[in-house]
């Protein structure tokens, strides 16, 4: 069975005249890895939204068609139980940061799981030895670098175990060193925890190393979902070539025989090198 | 202004004032604040507040004391002149004992809070049986006193950087300045506090109505040893005015001093 499925999901805030989501279906399973990508204002967030119930029970608005997450209808089902299962990352660090030393973050999500104390004591080690956090514990989140404080607001929700992982735009307000140890960070999670992660992120490049599936999103619709490299080519005037790509694309044009679009730079480098080593033999 | 909040502001460090249970420091505060009011003798409040120094002084935050007392001794002389202006009789000696009044009654409080963890204070008052929206809401108070902060510098370099010069003119011309300032400003915290909610609401904030928390309160010796202490120098407080001790005190000094 999926963790998450939506059939014919559309959704209007309550207010507005138009539908931020127009008809998405959508479904995944346990260790698949998720990019979506899209336009500003395509509906993305909105999306995710509905995934961990914040759409219906925090946004008003109309929502149509069946949504369910862990087997789970997200209509009839408050948000702190979908909250055990679907673990949300927002876009700014700071704002998902609400106490006044790590640890007590970490241990937020676990005291209102009704969690004993001794488990949470437990947990919060965990989680700190495995985030490799254990010299923060004590600082305050804004003492913190907008990288650290992602890495805490992505423990605190680890800290709860859930089954999915939904990250919107989780380096959005970061440097691009500290996006590249989030998303580095995420694709270890990714790789060793098994769960489904969900993931809006603009740096295809980064996000391309560790996805599994590309869902393109436009107006409100998914307009391609499936394999990252199709995709790429098939969404390329919607959401643009990653610099790997323009490249390659580059290096074709003076001469490069293999057609094998990389979407890494390792791919890159992969098909340089064996058009080289074939040059050289002929 | 900033610099008078400093008492109040806690400050890390390992001093026996501050491993105390924040229950236990309380009583002190009680203790403290009650003899600030129940005293009204410089001779007394002078002894108050030597005792509260040497307290600071075993908490090693006697320097921030000192750093606030700038702020501190512009409102006790306010308060001095209002008293001298409004007395009908003895005004000099009562004068003198209220703004010595406010100055213990404002260091009993920075003992407490210049000691007492955001953290400590916040599992203090949930263990008191405060629901956990409100102690939550008063540590992220405090938590996003520095975004806030950085909100207001963001908002004004941005109309600075169209020229407007928000310290310039009269009372009327700043006011309407002001209001630049703050509509933003408004409507910013609002969004912020839109995504904050939300993310509360991601990690299960509500669930559960009865939360074990993560700090553990312990009331050790040490804690019931202040605490008994405190509880003493109240029983003598109110001896004291109770068996007219006080008063008699008070009306000889009357008499001795003009």
């Amino acid at each position: 069975m999926p963790l998450v499925e939506l059939k014919g999901v559309h959704f209007k805030y309550a207010g507005s005249d138009e539908y931020s989501l127009k008809g998405v279906s959508f479904s995944a399973s346990r260790g698949e890895c998720v990019l979506l990508v899209g336009p500003s204002g395509c509906g993305k967030s909105t999306l995710l939204r509905v995934l961990n119930g914040l759409i219906p029970h925090f946004y008003e608005g109309d929502l149509e068609g069946e949504a369910t997450v862990a087997g789970l209808d997200v209509r009839s089902t408050p948000i702190h139980v979908l909250a055990k299962h679907v673990g949300m990352v927002f876009q700014d660090p700071e704002n998902q940061l609400f106490l006044s030393s790590v640890e007590r973050e970490i241990a937020f999500g676990l005291e209102n799981m009704g969690l004993a104390r001794a488990e949470i004591k437990r947990r919060v080690e965990e989680t700190l030895r495995v985030f490799g956090l254990e010299e923060l514990r004590y600082k305050a989140p804004y003492e913190l670098s907008g990288g650290q404080q992602q890495k805490v607001a992505i423990a605190s929700i680890m800290a709860m175990e859930p089954e999915v992982l939904v990250l919107d735009e989780p380096t959005a307000n970061l440097d691009p060193l500290s996006a590249l140890e989030i998303l580095s960070l995420v694709n270890v999670l990714v790789k060793d925890e098994g769960l489904l992660t969900i993931i809006v992120e603009h740096r295809l490049e980064l996000a391309l190393k560790f996805a599994t599936r590309l869902v393109v999103m436009n107006d409100g619709r998914l307009v391609f979902d499936g394999d990252p490299r199709t995709g790429v080519l098939f969404t390329h005037r919607l959401i643009g070539y990653p610099p790997v790509v323009i490249t390659y694309n580059l290096v074709r044009r003076r001469g490069l025989t293999e057609n094998f679009t990389p979407l890494t730079p390792e791919e890159l480098a992969e098909v340089v090198a064996e058009a080289c080593s074939r040059r050289k033999q002929s | 202004m900033s610099r008078v909040f400093d008492i109040f502001r806690f400050r890390q460090k390992k001093t026996p004032l501050h491993s105390l249970d924040p229950r236990a420091k309380f009583a002190i505060l009680l203790a403290l604040s009650a003899a600030s009011l129940a005293f009204s003798d410089p001779f007394s409040l002078s002894l108050l507040l030597l005792v509260e120094v040497i307290l600071l002084k075993i908490a090693k935050s006697l320097s921030e004391l000192i750093s606030s007392l700038r702020g501190l001794t512009s409102i006790m002389i306010l308060i001095f002149i209002l008293n001298y202006l409004t007395l009908p009789s003895g005004r000099l000696y009562t004068s003198i004992a209220m703004s010595l009044r406010f100055l213990s009654l404002a260091t009993a409080f920075s003992v407490f809070f210049l000691t007492t963890t955001p953290d400590e204070l916040s599992t203090a008052l949930e263990v008191s049986g405060v629901p956990r929206e409100y102690t939550m809401m008063f540590t992220m108070s405090l938590r996003f006193v520095p975004s806030l902060a950085r909100d207001l510098q963001t908002v004004s370099d941005a109309l600075r950087a169209r020229g407007l010069e928000l310290e310039r003119g009269g009372l009327r011309e700043r006011l309407r300045n002001y209001t630049y300032l703050l509509v933003p400003l408004l409507v910013y915290e609002l969004r912020r506090s839109l995504m904050v909610a939300e993310a509360l609401e991601a990690r299960g904030f509500g669930a559960v109505r009865k939360v074990e928390p993560f700090y553990e309160l312990r009331f050790r010796a040490k804690d019931y040893l202040t605490l008994a202490l405190s509880c003493c120098a109240l029983l003598i407080i109110a001896l004291l005015h109770l068996t007219k001790v006080y008063s008699v005190f008070t009306s000889e000094l009357a008499r001795i001093i003009p």
